[in-house]
């Protein structure tokens, strides 16, 4: 996959790519609206994380050039604003997702795979990893042949596993995904713990290996052993 | 008291005392001159009767004329005084009987004393009398109306143009940007009134407007080093190589970002509620709301093991979907924060408002609920939750209610007033 990211604070464009390269992804970077206008035009991505507050001009002007130059680039808008407008006016000029810092990378990472299945595949909406195969647009999970029944937050879950497999995904983030950032959550994310641990049995039962595994307490990695 | 009325009291009250006195010293002094007057025609009566007596050494003959008597009467012995005095007296030209004035005289003929009574009629000058009166009780009502009249028309109208600045004071607000418009009068008082409020005004909002915008800045600000924050602990997560305390501590570092995004996220939710900066206006359906609210926070319930009891109408309330969801999860929230273990929540949804009540431990919450930052001891929350709940509702024009019953926690938001 090849992605662009377009952000001006050097700090958090260095975190952003290494937890996006590896696994054949391929990360390009720029700071500044000249050269992020000039890469967009010059070469496509599968995906671009756009910051919206740049030097040099307004991030949504971009988004006005992409639709100019027919480009099928997914957009993912990262802002500091959050604002409804901003996200409105966004989402109107062809942006696939609107996502307020600051966030997980872990959140990031599960939003630009969805935008690049849903631009690349089409409604054939699959994501493959060893035995298990996961079809998103209809819901379908199947381990070694078997299928595997699920609930709706046991589901996504599992999807936003395999988006950030092989990444230590805190609870804290799996809770803002799952339940969403503005539920004013306690601190104490442990209900988490029965819908990991449904999703699991259920995994081994169907014949997966044991991908899921704590870290430290503070979250869980699914991956390869 | 208003200040027309208490200005009218005074104003009224002070005529009326002074016009009473004005005619009673009308009348006095009216009277005092007439009847000098009628004394000195009398005197002059006594004084031709006496010329006559002297000259033909008789008595004239007792006429009456128009208004005029005169009478004899032979005295014996006892000489009264000459004195004046008022009478009544049969008038024969009107067949009737007359206040009149009398002059009770004698006169020496032949050594005879005779006592001559003169009288004259009072009527014309009680006439005038009571004409003048008249005259000034009809100026003194004519006076009051009039003044009434003034006070009632004149005055209020005077007065319109402070009470409309008075009421575009009272329906000032700072985060509204419209300015209170000049009131067109010619009154100096109001003109330099009107001035000093448009000025205090533009002043309050330009240092809202600088308030606002620093607190914008900061805010944006902000939320990016916590993005790196947040983004190098997830980097630092990925590297593994820590040990059970090392992860421990960095739970915590976790914890208190989140903390703070969500804080910082809450106090924006609060200033672009306040400036009414939320645009989504639409009909919402209520009962789905909640029942969806419900299904999210079934985890939650679960955890506490809380029953839950719904009693839900359909309901459409016209605001955010936004909002209506914000204040929702605040509710909910609430409802399962301060909840008792094993206890229960009783959601009822009809057209009047909508009840959550929760068991809980009693009087903890105290009556400051709805301020920011106020919370109980032992509440993980930020205090936040409740601030925004009452500026969602004051936006929409509903009501939050809070009380406690036997150990019951109830929040009620009626919509409309």
């Amino acid at each position: 996959m090849k992605i662009l990211v377009i952000e001006d604070e050097q700090a958090l464009l260095e975190s952003i790519l290494a937890y996006f390269t590896g696994e054949g992804n391929i990360c390009e970077h720029v700071s500044d609206f000249a050269a992020a206008n000039e890469k967009i035009s010059l070469y496509s991505y599968d995906c671009i994380l756009l910051d919206l507050g740049l030097p040099g001009g307004e991030g949504l002007e971009l988004l006005t050039k992409l639709k100019q130059l027919k480009k099928r680039d997914g957009v993912l808008i990262i802002s500091a604003r959050h604002s409804l407008d901003d996200k409105l006016a966004g989402l109107d000029l062809g942006a696939d997702d609107y996502l307020v810092k600051p966030f997980h990378l872990s959140e990031l990472k599960a939003r630009v795979s969805a935008i690049i299945r849903r631009k690349n595949f089409d409604g054939d909406n699959v994501i493959h990893f060893n035995e298990i195969t996961v079809d998103v647009s209809a819901m379908k999970i199947n381990v070694k042949g078997n299928q595997v029944i699920l609930t709706k937050k046991e589901f996504d879950l599992l999807v936003y596993f395999l988006s950030n497999r092989n990444k230590v995904v805190t609870k804290n983030a799996m809770a803002e995904h799952l339940w969403g950032d503005e539920m004013d959550l306690s601190d104490d994310f442990d209900f988490i713990y029965t819908h990991v641990k449904n999703l699991r049995k259920k995994l081994l039962e169907a014949g997966s290996a044991d991908y899921l595994r704590s870290v430290y307490g503070i979250g869980y990695k699914f991956g390869d052993i | 008291m208003k200040l027309s009325n208490r200005y009218n009291k005074a104003n009224i009250l002070t005529s009326i005392v002074v016009l009473i006195i004005t005619g009673i010293i009308y009348y006095v002094v009216i009277h005092f001159i007439l009847t000098e007057k009628l004394d000195r025609d009398l005197a002059v009566e006594e004084n031709e009767i006496n010329q006559y007596v002297n000259t033909f050494h008789k008595l004239p003959l007792p006429a009456s004329y128009l208004d005029q008597q005169i009478s004899y009467k032979t005295l014996s012995g006892i000489i009264s005084e000459r004195e004046f005095l008022n009478t009544i007296y049969f008038n024969p030209k009107e067949r009737e009987n007359e206040p009149g004035r009398s002059l009770i005289t004698v006169v020496h003929l032949g050594g005879k004393t005779i006592e001559v009574t003169i009288t004259k009629s009072r009527v014309e000058s009680e006439d005038l009398i009571r004409i003048i009166l008249l005259i000034t009780l009809g100026i003194t009502v004519v006076l009051l109306l009039s003044l009434l009249l003034i006070n009632r028309f004149v005055l209020s109208s005077l007065w319109r143009p402070f009470y409309s600045i008075l009421n575009r004071m009272k329906a000032f607000e700072v985060s509204r940007m419209d300015t209170i418009e000049q009131e067109p009068t010619k009154i100096d008082e109001f003109n330099e009134l009107n001035k000093s409020v448009n000025a205090m005004a533009e002043r309050v909002r330009q240092d809202y407007k600088e308030l606002k915008s620093f607190t914008d800045n900061a805010s944006h600000e902000m939320m990016t080093p916590l993005a790196v924050i947040n983004s190098k602990l997830d980097s630092l997560l990925q590297t593994e190589s820590f040990t059970e305390q090392q992860g421990a501590l960095l739970e915590d570092i976790y914890h208190a970002t989140g903390r703070l995004s969500r804080l910082h996220q809450s106090l924006l939710l609060l200033a672009k509620i306040e400036n009414n900066l939320i645009p989504d206006f639409q009909n919402i359906e209520l009962k789905e709301m909640v029942e969806a609210k419900t299904r999210q926070f079934q985890e939650l319930l679960e955890k506490d093991r809380l029953i839950l009891t719904k009693d839900l109408a359909p309901v459409e309330v016209k605001m955010s979907r936004y909002l209506a969801d914000v204040l929702l999860n605040n509710l909910f929230s609430n409802a399962v924060r301060h909840n008792v273990s094993g206890g229960h929540i009783l959601i009822k949804l009809n057209q009047q408002g909508l009840t959550i009540s929760n068991s809980g431990n009693p009087g903890h919450l105290q009556t400051k609920i709805f301020d920011r930052f106020s919370k109980s001891v032992e509440s993980e929350g930020m205090g936040l939750g409740l601030a925004i709940t009452k500026q969602i509702c004051n936006l929409y024009g509903f009501c939050i209610d809070y009380h406690e019953e036997s150990d019951e926690h109830v929040f009620t938001v009626y919509f409309g007033d």
